[in-house]
């Protein structure tokens, strides 16, 4: 792990990116129909547990890499393993983002440019910031959060004053009761966005003052997906649950029935920007966690070494994991969340604290 | 001498990957296409109208004082069996690539949204990124949609422009009309909850339209007007709803904002006239015994804008009475409304969708036979209150009282 240190404020503004990153975009939840924004709160309940528990290892080891600490708990040949496995999960899920982020690119606007191309200058500007270091990744997320805010807050202001919002559209509330709720919860909101911030167990450790660890990773969540549910809420209020559903990009569709006064309409430069943002923040973090750990599993002295190589491995991973869109979004939806992401984020995580726990114990009564 | 290197190669970098050139497309390759027409023809084939921006007549003429000899507008045809073949036929014809980000109209013909629905017809623009679905869609009533995208328009030059603008003026003055967007119908279309209306336009002779002298005139051969709201069941059109039966459909969609109420006063038909300035229409489910009803509650504001007999404005009592007799007419209008939707079986009022969102349990009941059984019997309580606020500069008229 590289020397270097973020302070708080940079902590919670990087998961708070994260966690807006392509879920803003996409519609989130809509299985749920009226109450997505309900299944959205129940992801985010189920996510703040998954913090917890990632954060207990971290409180258990602040200085190390969760790449350490695996080795530590569960021996080290397990451990590397397990660690080198969550390296490839890391890694894979950045390729998936590129290819979300070069899918949308490309469905909205460059029909007619190479999905590789797209991929391709994300990717370089990615590896050229992974390459300055955790620090300067913070810094412009400083700077990207103000920029998104204020893009929010005028859009939020801009839907409202041209009356789009029908609040009937988001009733009946809880039509066929809890149930389908919860299961679109289960199968997708704890997961995408809320659980993969166990991503974070990787940046934990650079935080300068590890006792505010907890609450700013919980605030960070929980701002985040009050933001999600609203945009969710707004969407849906908007354009209504038919054309919610049928929508690739909801939020593209909200921002392009803003018209005002014949002249502020047409402001689909909104969404682009919240997808460049989100989406550079998201892949910088997963693909930064990738190569620091594969860095420390392979003893590699200057990491930097890794990140061009790797990076190309993700930019030809984000072009062959799927042969189209739907088929990219079905295993997103179906596959990742139950081969991967349940292991990933809830079981591997819960079973070290198990473990931990339990030496603990031993270790007491010795 | 690496540093030398790399302040070459970042700027040479920079300006293969930043300028962003790939598949370009200048200005003067586009073809803007401001309105889109559809027919069907004999063969069972769509025929597609696309009106074309000539830039150089529309820009140039003001400023030189000079009249060019070419209209604003090219409109150029072809045939496919889709949408999407509609526009790569014409291709063949026209020297630049259509451009659909400034579609101001689509025109569906009256024939084709009777007889084969409109239903196909939309999935090619919502799907497409580059139209978009806030554009607004018409019914060319008892015309070709072809000979209304050809017709040229006298104030506004690009006749689109102007049918856009005639439907908005219209629509804010007399709320005779809605300026359906292509979302909306899609909308309604999508869900058994709600079923389109969308304003027709037709032409007030046959004429034609296409020459520029027909323009070149203080009346023009020609011109478009707007002709009624058509009522569509599913995605049929079905009925034709006209002045006040369709400012009642306007007022039940709560899209009235200005219009005038003219009342029979002693005899004198419409004879006070009541400027209407704002208007707010809520409708509300009710269940009665297990049957649906609606509760319909208009409230209005307004002044007087003329009187033809001799009224003592300046007497309360007179306006309550007026206030009374406004009432009874805005009330019978919205039952004709009601009466003609429930005629045609067709929810165009999307009662059903404030039945789903009210009362998720009974419509569960109710949605399989909404349209046949449930709406057509539907009783409707209907409740307005308008109010005078103000008589104008004068308060008696300078009719004397024969009376």
């Amino acid at each position: 792990m590289e020397k270097a240190k973020i302070d708080a404020i940079q902590l919670f503004i990087l998961i708070f990116l994260f966690e807006l990153g392509s879920a803003l975009l996409v519609p989130l939840a809509i299985e749920a129909e009226e109450d997505a924004w309900l299944a959205i709160f129940f992801g985010l309940a189920v996510g703040i547990l998954i913090f917890l528990i990632f954060h207990a290892l971290y409180q258990t080891y602040p200085d190390s890499l969760p790449t350490q600490y695996m080795r530590n708990i569960i021996g080290n040949y397990l451990g590397w393993v397990l660690g080198f496995a969550y390296c490839l999960y890391f890694l894979y899920l950045s390729a998936r983002v590129l290819r979300d982020f070069g899918s949308m690119l490309l469905t909205i606007a460059y029909h007619e440019t190479p999905l590789f191309i797209v991929n391709l200058l994300l990717i370089l500007l990615i590896i050229y910031t992974v390459y300055q270091g955790i620090e300067v990744m913070a810094r412009t997320g400083e700077l990207l959060f103000v920029i998104l805010y204020v893009l929010a807050i005028s859009g939020f202001i801009l839907i409202v004053s041209s009356g789009l919002i029908d609040l009937s559209n988001l009733k009946p509330v809880l039509e066929d009761g809890i149930v389908p709720i919860l299961n679109v919860a289960i199968t997708q909101t704890i997961f995408v966005p809320f659980g993969e911030a166990i991503v974070f167990s990787v940046i934990l450790p650079y935080l300068n003052n590890p006792k505010k660890a907890k609450k700013v990773g919980i605030l960070a969540l929980c701002l985040s997906g009050i933001n999600l549910m609203i945009v969710m809420a707004v969407n849906i209020a908007v354009l209504g649950v038919n054309l919610t559903k049928r929508s690739q990009f909801p939020l593209l569709t909200t921002i392009q029935s803003i018209q005002i006064a014949d002249f502020l309409e047409r402001l689909d430069v909104f969404f682009m920007l919240a997808l460049i943002i989100g989406i550079f923040i998201k892949i910088t973090i997963f693909f930064y966690a990738a190569v620091i750990g594969l860095g420390d599993l392979f003893k590699v002295t200057n990491v930097k070494q890794l990140i061009y190589p790797l990076g190309l491995v993700v930019l030809l991973l984000s072009n062959s994991i799927a042969s189209n869109i739907t088929e990219h979004i079905q295993e997103g939806l179906v596959i990742i969340p139950f081969i991967l992401h349940f292991p990933f984020q809830i079981l591997f995580p819960l079973f070290l604290l198990l473990i931990v726990y339990l030496k603990k114990r031993k270790k007491n009564k010795a | 001498m690496i540093r030398v290197f790399g302040l070459f190669l970042i700027p040479a970098i920079s300006i293969t990957l930043l300028t962003g050139c790939w598949s370009t497309t200048e200005l003067n390759e586009l073809a803007l296409v401001s309105a889109i027409g559809i027919d069907k023809n004999e063969e069972g084939e769509y025929v597609g109208s696309f009106q074309i921006i000539n830039p150089g007549s529309v820009a140039g003429s003001k400023s030189t004082g000079q009249g060019t000899a070419s209209p604003p507008v090219t409109v150029y045809t072809s045939t496919a069996k889709n949408l999407v073949g509609l526009s790569r036929n014409i291709s063949a014809k026209a020297s630049r690539r259509l451009y659909f980000a400034h579609t101001s109209v689509v025109v569906i013909a009256e024939e084709l949204a009777r007889e084969e629905g409109i239903k196909n017809l939309l999935d090619a623009l919502d799907r497409d990124p580059e139209f978009r679905t806030t554009t607004a869609i018409i019914i060319a009533k008892n015309a070709r949609a072809r000979d209304l995208i050809k017709i040229l328009t006298p104030i506004d030059q690009i006749p689109a422009e102007n049918v856009i603008k005639m439907l908005k003026t219209n629509e804010t003055m007399s709320g005779e009309n809605i300026n359906t967007k292509t979302r909306q119908v899609i909308d309604a279309l999508s869900t058994k909850e709600r079923d389109p209306v969308i304003t027709g336009v037709e032409l007030t002779r046959e004429a034609e339209g296409g020459k520029l002298e027909s323009i070149q005139q203080t009346e023009p051969e020609s011109i478009i007007q707007v002709g009624g709201i058509a009522l569509f069941r599913n995605d049929r059109l079905v009925d034709w709803a006209r002045e006040k039966t369709a400012r009642g459909i306007v007022f039940l969609l709560n899209k009235v904002k200005e219009t005038d109420i003219s009342i029979d006063w002693k005899g004198n038909e419409e004879a006070v006239v009541y400027n209407m300035i704002r208007q707010h229409t809520t409708v509300k489910p009710v269940i009665k015994n297990g049957k649906p009803e609606i509760d319909v509650h208009v409230k209005a504001e307004g002044i007087i804008g003329e009187v033809q007999v001799a009224i003592d404005l300046s007497n309360p009592d007179t306006l309550k009475r007026i206030e009374q007799e406004v009432n009874k007419e805005i009330q019978g209008e919205l039952s004709k409304a009601i009466e003609k939707a429930k005629e045609n079986k067709t929810d165009i009022f999307g009662f059903g969708e404030s039945f789903h969102s009210t009362y998720p349990e009974h419509w569960k009941r109710f949605e399989k036979e909404w349209n046949d059984t449930y709406f057509s019997e539907l009783k409707a309580n209907i409740k307005v209150e308008s109010f005078i606020r103000r008589t104008g500069l004068r308060n008696k008229p300078y009719l004397k009282d024969t009376n």
